[in-house]
């Protein structure tokens, strides 16, 4: 910790007046502060900067690589912006500068007895705590640009992976939640240890496989995201195609009924006699205690020449067996389930269907270039990409037809478009032109397709429901003809 | 051989070239001393005509006709015109562009008869040269579809959509996109606008100086991307809960040239915020943080002293705290007006610290600093002593005192607020009364002033043109008796609640030429005679508050439907009015855009049906008791909504 921090922090410490929130706080300013350093010394020895060395045994491949890595790493460095930084870092220092210098002032007042001192004295309190407060949340939200959390999607090099982003602080000021910047301390001691390669597995939220997992219905969030786990460190399982496909998964052992569900099977085992009623017998299996030792599990896919299958040259593991199951039927089955109302949409697993059903026809965001889109800020970043593009407003009725409009026309951009897919694998709030382009590209074999069910972080955009585009083959216009081959 | 009758009898026009006309014409600001010009004959008229580039009519029928005439129109406010709808749109538009007019501004405000489609027609009739248009209050009538209609005029610099309640971003994305010079936007109360919209207009619009994002759902990051403005000088949030202290950083990073802030009634904002937008824009001319959670902390006030230029400086509900004031000793500030209204514990003290270094102050509030005394009044007197406004409504502690030390020293004050200040008397007003330049003055719930202070005014301050005499119970007749010879020039008098006022007192408010609003609620000693004296003499009224006046008879209200042609608002809430009475009132004045008719005991539901029927052309806005909303005919709602009227049911 800086010098002049330090002296500081002490000084509140020591302030009469000081209470065990604000004592509280200035502990996590600590760990911040400690933090802050850490990061510093990090980023100055590129030799601790790149965990991802550590995952990736072949010696030979660490040293081909490592002038992309460096490039890798400057790319990183650069998205925390350090002029921002340094302001921010400035500001910082000059507040509790000015802090001080009120904690001397009340110091100094002490002496002087006036008649409502008691007053003044609550007043001071408050002051100083609105001051600390607003320096800590300065500081938890600097600090927070700090974490390593750039890429919105994985990179990947030669096998070598860089673990996906799981914080939000990216911007430059997250939110000021002193929740999650704990959590964020927790992330980077958890760095801090590194003898454990598995980035992702502290940073990703991982679904509950306890309730979950025999779920066949239930979707998993996992499929989609890489983890990079060196081969060897996990114990490698594959269920035949069979298993994968049938309807139950745990059957009753005396009149063999069978059920997707664990809990459902023990509810079920009751009935068979008292023995069945204790609450051991009633309680969850329990994961194993001692899981350190226990070597991770993790599945392959039956289907031969699949990336998922462990004979794959690069071979990249499914994490349950809920991911199995999906990745076999969406990947390697006919897909059976087709949306009731766009009759186009097929599905073959059952969740997707429904996912896709609450949206189908509803979220139709359509520019004045035919293109559509499925959420507003697509096609906000749409517009905001493209000189001339506007949103396309649709019109009640012909009689109030402003514009030039041609239904033909508008009948071909539509079915044009009406296939375009949605992708929801990026994490990033920020509407960008790249993410439009990959939308509009209409992805529809992304097998991730409405995997993470991804909703927009910009609360209040449900509030704004979309206009009625029920008769849509003739009611648009300025369709601006010619650029509907623009994207 | 017969000398031309012109030249006899005016030899002056054969001294008053045209251009010399032009010239004197330029000098005067007053629309009614042209009105006077273009009376005088022929050739003033013509020069008038030639002159004139601005035009607010109060009558739709020969508008037309108008901009053939006008030939050197650049403005026209339609807001004041009734029956304003897309026929009479199209006749405007085809009499522009046939007399080549480079109309420039438009005036659309409140102009709800119109649809998309006339709104187009008119802006592409001006397209070309259209710079401005005003488009607010048109509530849920405004939508994508007249934003679409709006994005027409490529050329557009400012633009006002002051509570278009339906407008989405999409429209806003037409308008941005449509009109990529706009300079000056507002989008004041249009709910429906996220933060994708804004974000937008930033990207799109980069030419914008002035932005009101007032009372919209956005948050700091819609500021990150309006940082990226080079150009912007003015921003006004006002209301934007979820703006915070991280938004104000991003703004003292960006916006090169920002000289205003409104972020009053951001909940998120607090002094340090408020510190960083200040250390990164040292040029900042007005700064308004009123009702935020800002405090005056010595970090604040100390940081407010590198803003060199401040002119305008408001915290009105701000926390103070006392200490503060004692760790700084010296302080100029160039300011010119401050607002420091509700502010909590603001004493004298505080007051006179903050006053002293203001020389140069002209406009002070201090409403509801109910710690305010005498000897915070003697610091401003003995600082500022060219003071034009001071509002210290609810300050319940100053005496006739104050008044006294003011009179002597600020002789330039122009607006005085006193209401609610209990400690004003007779004495006091006379001691006011040698602020000779008073023009707005405000004395309601005073209860201790009578007629006799009244007349110290009215001998002296001739210049009023606002006196506010509300709940003055014991003002009556004779002092309006005085008002009306001293104080001629009143344009807007408020007598509600003073009960001794009679028909003798009305009689008095008729001889007020230029009355323009009246508000005499709860007055049950007027009768019909005393409307019809109002009505008779105050020809240019435009608003009226009769609420609970149950003593007016019908010959009142005929009178008033007879005279008050130029009548734009109008409550007639809790009066004795009958089914003809209203109908006449309604059917006969042209211009009337609001009217309130909340418990009209001896109006049936025939009679209010018959007279909405009679202006559904012309209204805009109605408030009716909430049972008729079942008992009135259906076509009747329809048709007042197919006209853009808003019916709101009490």
């Amino acid at each position: 910790m800086p010098q002049e921090f330090q002296g500081s922090f002490l000084l509140l410490k020591s302030a009469p007046h000081m209470n065990a929130d604000d004592a509280l706080c200035l502990e996590i300013c600590y760990e911040m502060l400690d933090f802050r350093q850490f990061m510093t010394e990090k980023l100055q020895d590129p030799s601790r900067m790149d965990y991802s060395m550590r995952t990736d045994p072949n010696n030979q491949a660490k040293i081909t690589n490592q002038g992309e890595n460096q490039i890798l790493n400057n790319g990183r460095v650069q998205s925390w912006d350090p002029k921002t930084m340094l302001n921010n870092l400035s500001f910082l220092e000059q507040k509790i500068h000015r802090l001080q210098e009120l904690v001397h002032m009340i110091i100094g007042q002490k002496d002087q007895v006036s008649s409502n001192q008691d007053e003044v004295f609550t007043q001071q309190q408050q002051l100083i705590t609105a001051d600390l407060t607003s320096i800590i949340v300065q500081l938890i939200s600097t600090a927070g640009c700090l974490l390593p959390s750039v890429n919105p999607s994985p990179l990947q090099l030669n096998g070598v992976l860089f673990p996906p982003a799981t914080s939000s602080g990216t911007g430059m000021m997250p939110q000021n939640n002193d929740g999650q910047a704990q959590q964020n301390i927790s992330d980077v001691k958890s760095f801090e240890q590194s003898n454990q390669v598995d980035l992702t597995a502290n940073s990703v939220t991982e679904i509950n496989c306890n309730s979950m997992e025999e779920d066949h219905e239930l979707k998993d969030d996992d499929e989609g995201k890489e983890e990079h786990l060196p081969p060897g460190s996990y114990e490698i399982l594959q269920l035949e195609k069979e298993e994968i496909l049938a309807p139950h998964t745990h059957f009753c052992t005396i009149c063999g009924k069978g059920f997707k569900r664990d809990a459902n099977l023990r509810m079920h085992m009751r009935g068979h006699g008292d023995e069945y009623k204790t609450p051991a017998a009633l309680a969850k299996p329990n994961k194993e205690s001692s899981s350190e030792k226990v070597l991770l599990k993790r599945y392959s896919c039956p289907f031969v020449g699949c990336k998922r299958n462990k004979d794959h040259k690069k071979f990249q593991p499914l994490k349950t067996i809920l991911c199995v199951k999906n990745h076999y039927k969406r990947t390697h089955c006919d897909k059976s389930y087709i949306c009731s109302r766009c009759h186009t949409k097929k599905f073959s697993v059952m969740a997707d269907l429904k996912t896709h059903e609450k949206h189908c026809g509803r979220d139709k965001w359509l520019c004045s270039c035919g293109t559509t889109f499925s959420r507003k800020d697509k096609l906000f970043g749409h517009i905001t990409l493209f000189q001339g593009h506007t949103p396309a407003i649709p019109l009640e009725d012909n009689k109030a037809t402003l514009g030039p409009s041609n239904p033909t026309e508008n009948n071909e951009a539509t079915n044009k478009t009406a296939d375009v897919g949605f992708n929801f694998g990026s994490n990033s709030v920020n509407v960008n032109g790249i993410e439009n382009l990959m939308d509009v590209k209409g992805d529809v074999e992304d097998p991730y397709l409405s995997l993470l069910n991804y909703e927009c972080s910009l609360s209040g955009l449900q509030d704004f429901p979309p206009a009625n585009y029920d008769d849509t083959s003739s009611s648009f216009s300025f369709l601006i003809s010619g650029e509907k081959n623009a994207v | 051989m017969p000398v031309p009758e012109e030249e006899e009898c005016c030899p002056i026009l054969s001294l008053l070239t045209d251009d010399l006309l032009t010239r004197i014409h330029s000098h005067l600001p007053d629309p009614t001393h042209r009105k006077s010009f273009r009376l005088v004959c022929q050739a003033f008229h013509q020069v008038d005509l030639l002159a004139r580039t601005h035009l607010r009519p109060l009558r739709p029928d020969f508008l037309p006709t108008l901009i053939a005439r006008f030939s050197s129109l650049q403005s026209l406010d339609l807001s004041v015109c009734p029956r304003l709808d897309d026929s009479l749109a199209a006749a405007i538009s085809a009499a522009i562009s046939a007399h080549r007019r480079r109309l420039k501004v438009l005036g659309l405000s409140r102009a709800t008869g119109l649809t998309p489609l006339g709104l187009k027609t008119l802006v592409s009739g001006c397209a070309p040269y259209l710079e401005a248009v005003d488009a607010s209050y048109w509530c849920q009538r405004f939508g994508d579809r007249e934003a679409l209609a709006l994005s027409f005029a490529a050329g557009l610099k400012e633009l006002r959509l002051d509570k278009s309640l339906a407008v989405t971003d999409v429209g806003l994305a037409r308008i941005a996109v449509g009109c990529p010079c706009l300079e000056r936007l507002s989008l004041k109360w249009c709910l429906e606008i996220t933060e994708l919209g804004v974000d937008l207009l930033a990207k799109k619009c980069l030419q914008l100086k002035f932005l009101d994002i007032s009372s919209l759902k956005v948050t700091s990051s819609s500021l990150s991307s309006i940082a990226m403005l080079p150009k912007l000088e003015s921003l006004i949030m006002v209301g934007c809960v979820s703006v915070d202290d991280a938004g104000l950083l991003s703004l003292s990073n960006g916006c090169p040239s920002l000289k205003e802030v409104d972020m009053s009634r951001c909940d998120g904002i607090t002094s340090a915020g408020l510190c960083s937008l200040i250390k990164g824009h040292p040029d900042l001319l007005q700064l308004n943080a009123s009702h935020c959670m800002v405090a005056l902390t010595f970090a604040l006030l100390d940081a407010l002293k590198n803003l060199k230029f401040l002119n305008v400086f408001r915290v009105d509900g701000a926390r103070v705290c006392h200490s503060t004031f004692q760790t700084i000793n010296t302080n100029r500030w160039s300011l010119v007006e401050l607002g420091l209204s509700k502010c909590i514990g603001l004493g004298d003290f505080g007051i006179t610290w903050l006053i002293t270094g203001c020389a140069n102050l002209k406009v002070l509030n201090l409403s509801c600093c109910d710690s305010v005394t005498d000897a915070a009044i003697a610091a401003i007197a003995g600082s500022c002593i060219k003071l034009r406004s001071l509002k210290l409504e609810s300050c319940g502690s100053i005496t006739e005192e104050s008044l006294e030390l003011l009179s002597s020293s600020c002789f330039l004050l122009e607006e005085l607020d006193l209401t609610d200040c209990c400690g004003v008397n007779d004495m006091a007003l006379s001691y006011l009364s040698r602020c000779t330049e008073l023009k707005f003055l405000k004395l309601g719930l005073c209860n201790n002033i009578s007629d006799k202070g009244l007349i110290y005014i009215a001998l002296k301050c001739s210049k009023i043109c606002e006196l506010d005499l509300y709940c003055c119970p014991d003002v009556g007749d004779d002092g309006m008796a005085v008002l009306s010879i001293g104080c001629n020039r009143l344009k807007k008098l408020n007598v509600s609640y003073c009960s001794s006022f009679t028909d003798k007192g009305m009689e008095y408010i008729g001889r007020l030429e230029e009355l323009c609003e009246l508000e005499m609620r709860g007055l049950m000693n007027v009768t019909g005679a005393g409307l019809q004296a109002i009505a008779a003499g105050c020809k240019r009224l435009t608003e009226l508050d009769l609420k609970h006046c149950g003593n007016i008879q019908d010959s009142g209200f005929w009178a008033l439907a007879c005279y008050s042609k130029n009548m734009r608002q109008i409550n007639l809430s809790c009066c004795a009015i009958s089914d003809v009475g209203l109908w006449m009132i309604m059917s006969n004045l042209s211009c009337l855009q609001d009217a309130k008719l909340v418990h009209l005991p001896n109006v049936s539901v025939g009679g209010f049906e018959v007279a909405l029927r009679a202006c559904s052309l012309q209204l805009k806005k109605v408030k009716l008791v909430v049972s008729l909303k079942f008992s009135l005919s259906h076509e009747v709602l329809q048709l007042l909504w197919s006209r853009g009227c808003k019916v709101r049911w009490d």
